[in-house]
This record gives structure tokens, C-alpha cells and sequence, in this order.
């Protein structure tokens, strides 16, 4: 394909940008020069837009960007130069926004979604609209072109349990932006939503007693229970209306806990594992099996006793999305017993079981980096699976699969250095799950990480 | 050096002396400009001269301090380019060790501030999926950060993996 000479954004560039400023200033200046007398403070102003101008103009005039060799480049900065290159074949999705400004004016901002980038960080603002259109189908026509070969690749690798041939959904985000869906890869046509075969399903007692027996709750109680001591002790009830609130507000959450997670469902679809719940609000929600980056499986303190765990994964591009979708929703099953999160784990990681890990604990001498953690912190690894735990009020073990594990590193702080410890941490897209170990020995620290670059070079290639 | 940051193979390379240079010459400039403001504070307020000067000492002693941790932390920064991946090393009191596999990088920057470009130096910063992923070269000569971020892009192409 041709490559096409660098290009400039809007010239009205600056204007947007710095829309609001403009007005207020320009009142200010022209108030006062209606008025008649340049008073300091307009000279100023004045002043300042001019430089704000000069700035804005060179600005635009150092923000080139051009397509070359299958990458967009874009250089900016007037002092301080920044040049940057992505590459197209790892576009997640093209958005176009308008804020109003640029609306009026006819401009638009091209959003490249770049796992790993914010938002901002792969935008070009602005473009006139028919440009940015433009500009989008051209980078979508690009990457597909590109990326043809390796998604076939990543679509044999989904295998899930019902060993269905998978027309698998190389799915959208979660968006429910119209332009996402356009840039998500053609699909094959998704079978009827009939077939669909329940995993697990959390009943109504079992959710009520998760929360009764979460640890807030337990801090709730003993809270509740020493104030009502105190004020019987010294015989005064005015602390009364102040705590109330405070109990009234964990109510609320308490509550919001059991609405949200109520009539929780968990099933298997063509299109993926598809999660339901809700008492007021419902929410449907569809996991693409091959975009989980790891699970985490939290067992809080009095859960164990009834072996309870709860299940959560991460999922590639949930992190990322645009910012107006609030926390992104990663829990699979807020809870069951261990043998169903078991399962439901071994499922959304295409059967890899990450019990079967051998877990190996810390030196001693971590008692001094971590007095009372050291004794919860585990890590293991096979040829498939990283995995690691922590955490004794409540225990979490973390597990990714080796393929997935964007970059290694390993950290050691003074103290560490000391005690010959050093972190050795696995890097995953943004989600619950890190897998790291902490305060391992130092030569150890240094073999994990080699056996880590090791692996994680060798599942890649598979 | 001890084991636990070895070199993976070959050596590390070091990054440019320039950047050392530069952090020199904005701790000097600062320490200056606080020496200045104190003088003239000093002045203004009519200090005792005894308070004055034992305030520039602590001032020289810690500038003093700074000056060599600087020299420490830029001999620390290394990196080694090896087939599949990218190895970057830094820190002096808290070390860090990297490894960006080629075929994880989203994208490559190249950032240079207005001294830096004085001092002919430029910083790579690699991109992957994951924002946790350090994976910052700063205090490269300029035409050695295009010629790795080239050869990292070209690289990253050909070694691609999926998400």
C-alpha cells in the first residue's frame, strides 16, 4: 500500500483546545474595550491570548502524522518532541468523538484504542469529520489486512470444555458504542442464543450468607458492639445520631451487594460464557473466552471454614475502555463452593487447572521484609501456568497463563537487598489479576524470571 | 555487580554519559538558584549571618549528596537487546530488572525535552498491553533511539503475538 506524505490536524485546532479560555478571556478583553480603558488586567489577558496563539499555532504546526510501513507515526510537542509509532495491526478499535466545540466547527477527534495506551495517548484531535472518517476506514481496512493470519491463529487456540468447533466471537469490547462494534472483525455469523448450558448459578441463603459472612460485615459488627459498650460503660447515648449514618451507609452497601449479585448465572454460549444478575438492574454480560488474561480466587477468612471462594478474571480490553463505563465488572462468581470456582476456573482458562501448580513458600528471612505476610506468600509455575498467592485475612491466589504474561520484572529495594529478597512480577493487561512474587530469594528471584522468559517465549510461539 | 542483575548473555549497554551531564547541570542550576533566593532572603529579613551560612552548608552538603546519586543511578541504567527480547536494568537503591518480548510491544515512543535535545539525548519508552510494563530507556544518543526504536518496531512486526 502507498504511504502517504505526513499531514497536519485541523488549523482550528488550537481553537478547540482552548475554547473555553478563549471565551472567558475575550469577554473579560472586550468588556473592557467597549468600555474603553485597557485596564492592566486586559493587557494582560490580551497578552496571554497572544502568546496562547503563538503556542497554539506552533503546536499545530509540529504535529505532523502519516502512515508508514504499517505503522501510524505521529510527532508532535513544540519544545519537548515526542514521536511515537503504532502499529496498526494492533489497533483494538478506531472511535470518533465530538465534543461540542468541535461539533460546531464540523471537527472531530479520531480515538485509536491501543491496549496498554490511555485514551489520550493514541488520539489525534482534530480532524475535519469526513477527514477523520477517512482516516478511520483507512486504518481499519489496514489492520485487518494485516492481522488476517494471526487471528485465525488465536481462534484454534480457543478450545472451552464442550469441545463445540468454535465460531468463536473475536469480540468487541464491552462497549456499547456503536463505532467499537463497527471496528470489531467481521464475524461468523453466532449461532441462536438457544444453545446455552447453565455452569453455575449462585442461590439466594448462600449469597445472603457470603455478605453476612464477609469481612466487613465482621468489622461492622465488633464496631457496633464496642460502641453500644462504650455508651452503656459511661452511661451517655449522645454518640447515637452520629454513628447512625455510618451504619445506615453499610446497610446501603451491604444491600447493593446482594441486588447486584442477585439471581447470579453463569452459562455457556457459542459467543462465549455468558454471566446474568441482578434484582433491580439486570446485567448480562458475555466473556470471550480468549480474552481472558488470568483469574484470581479470593477466600476471605470465614468462607474457608465453609469452603467458599469467589472468582474473578481479567479481561483484555475491560481496562482500557473509554472512562464513562465505571469499574469494569471482572467477578465470574461472587461465590461458591471451591469445587465449582475450581471448575469454572479450569473453564475460562481452556482447561488449565492451577491447582495442580506446586506452590512454593518464602525463606524465612522474609519474616523481616513482611512480619506477618510472609508466611501466606506462595509462587509456582509450569510449562502453562504462573501462579501465585497471598493474603491471609483474605487468601488470594492469582494465576495467569504463561501465554498471556505481557513482560517480566523483577524489583528489589534496599532492605530487600539486605536481606538478599528480591519481587520477581508478571505484567498482565490491567484487571484483578498480578501474579507476583513477593520477597522470594534473591537467586531463586533471578532463576523464576529466566525460567519465566523462558516459558512465556515458548507459549507465545505456540 | 551482583547476580541477581546480571547481564542476560553479553554485557549491558550503558546509556550516554550526556544524561548524567544533564542531570548535573540542572541540580547545579537549582542548587544555584536556591543559594540566590536564600541570599537574597537573608538579606531582605536581615538573618544572622551564622544561620545564613549553616542553612547554604546543609544546601551544599545535600546537593553534594545529590550529585552522587545522580552519578550512581545513570551507571546503573543498561540494556541488552537479545533475540526475542528487550532487557533494560536501572535503579541504584531500588533496582529494577525488565524483560519486554518484542512480540508484546504495542507501541514505541521517543520523547525529547528541550535540554535533553541540547545535550543531543532522547528517551525510548516501549508500550504493552499491560500499563505496568516499565519499559523506559532514558539518556540515549539520538540517533541510537531512532535506531532501536526502529529495530524494536521491526521486530515487534515479526515476532507479533496476540493478545
Amino acid at each position: 500500500m502507498t504511504d502517504r506524505p505526513p499531514q497536519r490536524l485541523s488549523p482550528l485546532t488550537p481553537l478547540v483546545r482552548s475554547f473555553i479560555v478563549l471565551v472567558a478571556a475575550g469577554t473579560t478583553v472586550i468588556r473592557d474595550v467597549t468600555r474603553g480603558d485597557i485596564g492592566p488586567t486586559a493587557a494582560l489577558l490580551a497578552l496571554l491570548l497572544f502568546a496562547g496563539g503563538v503556542y497554539g499555532a506552533a503546536s499545530w504546526l509540529r504535529t505532523t502524522f502519516w502512515i508508514e510501513s504499517d505503522e501510524l507515526r505521529v510527532d508532535t510537542g513544540v519544545l519537548s518532541r515526542q514521536s511515537r509509532r503504532i502499529r496498526i495491526d494492533r489497533l483494538q478499535g478506531v472511535d470518533i468523538v465530538q465534543p461540542f466545540v468541535a461539533r460546531i466547527l464540523g471537527l472531530a477527534e479520531l480515538r485509536m484504542d491501543v491496549a496498554g495506551g490511555n485514551a489520550r495517548e493514541g488520539s489525534l484531535a482534530y480532524l475535519p469529520l469526513p477527514e477523520a472518517r477517512r482516516l478511520k476506514d483507512l486504518l481499519l481496512a489496514r489492520r485487518d489486512e494485516l492481522g488476517e493470519p494471526r487471528r485465525v491463529a488465536t481462534q484454534t487456540q480457543a478450545g472451552p470444555v464442550g469441545a463445540q468447533p468454535g465460531p468463536v466471537q473475536a469480540g468487541p469490547g464491552p462497549a456499547a458504542d456503536g463505532s467499537t462494534e463497527v471496528a470489531a472483525p467481521p464475524q461468523v455469523a453466532v449461532r441462536p442464543a438457544a444453545y446455552e448450558r447453565p455452569i453455575a448459578k449462585v442461590e439466594v441463603p448462600t449469597l445472603l450468607l457470603s455478605i453476612l459472612l464477609s469481612g466487613e460485615t465482621v468489622a461492622l459488627v465488633l464496631v457496633t458492639v464496642g460502641m453500644l459498650v462504650a455508651f452503656t460503660a459511661s452511661g451517655e447515648w449522645l454518640g447515637l445520631p452520629a454513628i447512625l449514618p455510618v451504619l445506615l451507609g453499610f446497610g446501603v452497601a451491604m444491600f447493593r451487594r446482594f441486588s447486584m449479585n442477585y439471581g447470579f448465572t453463569v452459562s455457556e454460549t457459542p459467543a462465549g460464557m455468558q454471566v446474568r444478575r441482578g434484582l433491580f438492574d439486570l446485567s448480562s454480560q458475555t466473556i470471550a473466552l480468549e480474552r481472558v488474561q488470568g483469574v484470581v480466587v479470593s477466600e476471605p477468612l470465614f468462607w474457608r471454614a465453609l469452603g467458599w471462594a469467589r472468582l474473578d478474571v481479567s479481561i483484555a480490553g475491560y481496562g482500557t475502555g473509554l472512562d464513562n463505563e465505571g469499574p469494569a465488572p471482572s467477578t465470574v462468581l461472587p461465590v461458591g463452593d471451591r469445587r465449582t470456582v475450581h471448575g469454572l476456573a479450569r473453564h475460562v482458562l481452556h482447561g488449565l487447572d492451577h491447582e495442580t501448580v506446586a506452590l512454593r513458600p518464602v525463606p524465612s528471612r522474609a519474616r523481616w521484609a513482611a512480619p506477618v505476610a510472609y508466611r501466606f506468600l506462595r509462587v509456582g509455575a509450569d510449562e502453562r501456568l504462573v501462579v501465585s498467592r497471598e493474603g491471609w485475612l483474605t487468601r488470594r491466589t492469582h494465576a495467569a497463563p504463561q501465554a498471556r504474561v505481557q513482560s517480566l520484572r523483577i524489583t528489589q529495594g534496599p532492605w530487600q537487598r539486605r536481606l538478599g529478597l528480591a519481587d520477581v512480577h508478571t505484567d498482565s493487561p490491567p484487571g484483578p489479576t498480578t501474579v507476583r512474587a513477593r520477597h522470594r530469594d534473591a537467586a531463586e528471584a533471578r532463576r523464576l524470571f529466566d525460567a519465566e522468559v523462558a516459558m512465556t517465549a515458548w507459549a507465545r510461539r505456540r | 555487580m551482583d547476580d541477581l542483575f546480571a547481564p542476560p548473555g553479553n554485557d549491558w549497554r550503558p546509556v550516554s554519559p550526556q544524561l548524567r551531564r544533564l542531570r548535573h547541570l540542572v541540580l547545579t542550576g537549582f542548587t544555584a538558584v536556591v543559594l540566590v533566593a536564600l541570599a537574597v532572603v537573608s538579606w531582605m529579613f536581615a538573618l544572622p549571618v551564622v544561620w545564613t551560612a549553616a542553612l547554604a552548608v546543609v544546601l551544599l552538603l545535600l546537593a553534594g549528596f545529590g550529585w552522587w546519586v545522580i552519578g550512581r543511578n545513570a551507571r546503573a541504567w543498561g540494556y541488552a537487546e537479545r533475540d526475542d527480547d528487550l532487557y533494560i536494568k536501572h535503579g541504584a537503591l531500588f533496582r529494577e530488572l525488565v524483560s519486554v518480548p518484542y512480540g508484546r510491544m504495542q507501541f514505541v515512543d521517543i520523547t525529547a525535552g528541550p535540554l535533553e535535545q541540547l545535550f543531543g539525548i532522547a528517551s525510548v519508552r516501549l508500550h504493552t498491553a499491560s500499563p505496568r510494563t516499565n519499559a523506559r530507556i532514558p539518556g540515549l544518543p539520538a540517533d541510537e533511539a531512532a535506531r532501536l526504536r526502529d529495530r524494536l518496531t521491526e521486530l515487534g512486526e515479526s515476532q507479533a503475538a496476540g493478545l
